[in-house]
């Protein structure tokens, strides 16, 4: 496994993302979060807090769909009171996952894990974004079909890892 | 800090469960990725609570309707939380105990759990007076506001902590 990542950052090494990461390191905005030790950490706390956003709705739609939670409510209600969340919280996950990168481009983007989780991102987005509007169309008092618990369960582990992917962009081999 | 206290927290340290923490190269991001994961969904599940006692969200559902579908979530995600945070603090207890924003978040965590029990324990007997709508005495949104406000500077010191852990001495 390690091995294969080792390959991966040795490919990422030979792309145009190299020259990338030293341009963004020579920008200004670059500069303001380096020379600020808070900076990161700061920016961390807001992609953390925005995480904690998304994947609660996610994990109170999916534990309704499930029918776990919030049985008082139609499916339908506890997405309208959900589903805007998870949007905003990704506006600000993008908006202040793109300053961590832009304060450290090489960390980032010359590493395997960081690619692995935007993979990650990017499909539990797409499918996240096509579960809450199938749950959304469930009539009132309808419950969820097999695939949608399922799905309900793939969606909150598929967060999960993309989670695992954040933390352990510290600890990739490069 | 007394020679006596030291120790114990360096027999943390140098216990088998500190010192495999320690010297493991998978245990301690492992740790962190669940404390992670655990501690998100104390943050979701307890906002979701606190901005129903403000009257911002969630306010065609009841009071005590929101707190049955959230509270246990809350404690189950603390619980998973608190027991990795243990673990990674094992493997360095030393350090831990001399880093002021590890301290601070203690501290914070504290003033978090007195918020909540008198939340519940006191200001919870008159529920019946405004559990429903959105007319919601001061002292319930002053608990709302207050959990979120302490919840918000508990993850800010958290990761200020894995900055600075080899910084004092």
């Amino acid at each position: 496994m390690s091995d294969l990542l080792f390959a991966f950052t040795e490919w990422l090494r030979n792309t145009p993302l190299v020259e990338l990461s030293l341009w963004i390191s020579n920008t200004w905005l670059c500069m303001v979060i380096v020379t600020n030790f808070w900076a990161i950490p700061a920016i961390q706390t807001v992609h953390i807090l925005s995480i904690a956003a998304l994947f609660g709705s996610a994990v109170m739609l999916n534990l309704r769909v499930l029918g776990l939670l919030w049985g008082h409510l139609a499916i339908g209600q506890v997405a309208q009171r959900f589903v805007p969340w998870m949007r905003w919280a990704i506006v600000m996950l993008v908006v202040s996952g793109m300053l961590l990168i832009v304060g450290e481009p090489v960390r980032e983007l010359i590493n395997p894990i960081f690619w692995i989780k935007m993979l990650l991102v990017a499909l539990a987005i797409v499918l996240s974004v096509f579960f809450n509007r199938r749950v959304s169309v469930i009539p009132a008092g309808g419950a969820a079909s097999l695939q949608m618990r399922l799905g309900a369960v793939l969606l909150i582990i598929l967060w999960c890892a993309v989670m695992a992917g954040g933390r352990w962009i510290a600890y990739a081999p490069v | 800090m007394t020679a006596a206290t030291e120790t114990i927290w360096q027999k943390i340290e140098y216990s088998p469960v500190g010192d495999f923490v320690a010297s493991s190269e998978w245990a301690f991001p492992t740790l962190e990725t669940i404390h992670v994961i655990a501690l998100v969904t104390v943050l979701g599940s307890i906002a979701v609570m606190d901005l129903r006692l403000l009257g911002l969200a969630s306010n065609s559902s009841a009071i005590t309707q929101v707190a049955r579908n959230t509270v246990r979530l809350t404690w189950m995600a603390f619980v998973l939380a608190a027991a990795t945070g243990l673990l990674m603090f094992a493997g360095k207890a030393a350090s831990y105990m001399i880093n002021p924003y590890f301290l601070i978040k203690m501290g914070l965590l504290a003033l978090a759990g007195l918020n909540m029990a008198y939340f519940h324990l006191v200001t919870w007997k008159a529920v019946n007076n405004w559990d429903k709508g959105v007319v919601i005495p001061p002292m319930v949104k002053l608990s709302g506001g207050l959990s979120l406000l302490f919840w918000v500077l508990v993850v800010f010191f958290g990761r200020a902590i894995g900055f600075t852990l080899g910084m004092f001495y």
